[in-house]
């Protein structure tokens, strides 16, 4: 095999162990946040991955291929990263699972409400928001934006000037 | 670790592009343009290296693998940021109430979202595409999964055991 085609089983099974780590240390922390799992595997195995890149490898490893090697492994978990947002976050895959497991795959727009309605998604996302400290939300319901959701609102009203978005869900 | 200054270079001409792209061209479909624009760089970022560096030695190889990877990430980071923070979900809801004061009432904002037609304004901007690009059938206000879509479902639901996600699509 090539040196080319071996980095790139190499970086296979780096990504393939990083993912396992993931969702073993996932199943026994259920609570444990997804993407702060990820980046915690990820740089704290990098070392490893450094430390023991000869072995790894199959042969002896300068200290730049070594520093390649751990590179590679961080930059696998940025990837692992943002897979994860996919089935995490999307909507249209949510619904997509929804069809999956109704009865002959079919769902009414009204039963598809019921399971996965608008009003689950956007109480859900405040409390996500409102749990990351971007805003308060009162007993009565009434918001207020914290710092951070200021912050996190002049960022994506400046985005969408710059990029000239003019409508988006 | 100058071998670096490759993806560097490809990441910042990346974001220009990307970026003239959207500002003068406007297309209605940026995404095909930021694909062509991460592969084609992509390629040279591969060619100058082989130029510079041929692969003699494991060593070359890693440094090729992780250069390409760094940069795949960085425009891969960018494409996300353009798309998830300013068209998602979380980003669309904050633009709503940093620029809209009277949404700052949690009844109020859903109802903004339920709307008044059949669909709600999430589901409104999704099904046209979704129907359009052959992943549901939609008949008489009934979705129906078709092959394509079931593929996808199949695998999210995989992630979603793998990863102790529960059942995604944002709600905890």
């Amino acid at each position: 095999m090539n040196v080319l085609a071996r980095a790139i089983v190499i970086a296979a099974a780096l990504f393939a162990v990083q993912a396992l780590v993931v969702a073993a240390i996932a199943a026994i922390r259920r609570t444990a946040n997804i993407y702060a799992l990820i980046i915690v595997v990820a740089c704290a195995t990098a070392p490893l991955v450094f430390a023991a890149g000869p072995s790894i490898v199959g042969e002896p490893l300068s200290t730049q291929g070594r520093a390649f090697l751990a590179l590679m492994h961080l930059s696998l978990g940025g990837f692992l990263f943002h897979f994860m947002t996919l089935p995490d976050r999307s909507v249209t895959l949510r619904i997509f699972v929804e069809l999956l497991l109704a009865p002959g795959r079919t769902l009414t727009l009204e039963a598809l409400g019921s399971r996965y309605g608008v009003r689950t998604m956007v109480g859900s996302r405040l409390d996500q928001l409102e749990q990351g400290q971007f805003l308060s939300i009162r007993p009565d319901g009434r918001m207020t934006l914290l710092p951070r959701g200021h912050r996190f609102g002049r960022f994506v009203t400046a985005g969408r000037r710059l990029f000239n978005i003019k409508s988006a869900n | 670790m100058t071998r670096l200054l490759l993806p560097l270079a490809a990441i910042v001409v990346f974001f220009l592009l990307s970026l003239i792209t959207v500002r003068v061209a406007r297309p209605r479909d940026p995404k095909r343009f930021f694909l062509a624009y991460a592969l084609l760089l992509l390629a040279g970022t591969a060619v100058a290296y082989l130029a510079i560096w041929p692969l003699d030695t494991i060593d070359d190889a890693l440094g090729l693998v992780s250069a390409l990877l760094v940069q795949l990430l960085a425009c891969l980071t960018m494409w996300n940021a353009f798309y998830s923070l300013l068209w998602g979900f979380s980003g669309s809801m904050m633009f709503d109430l940093f620029t809209d004061p009277s949404l700052l009432d949690r009844e109020r904002l859903i109802r903004s979202y339920v709307g008044d037609g059949p669909v709600d304004r999430i589901l409104a901007r999704r099904l046209p595409n979704l129907e359009r690009g052959g992943w549901v059938a939609i008949e008489h206000q009934t979705l129906r999964l078709r092959p394509k879509g079931t593929v996808m479902a199949v695998g999210t639901l995989a992630a979603f055991k793998l990863f102790s996600l529960g059942m995604g699509g944002g709600v905890k």
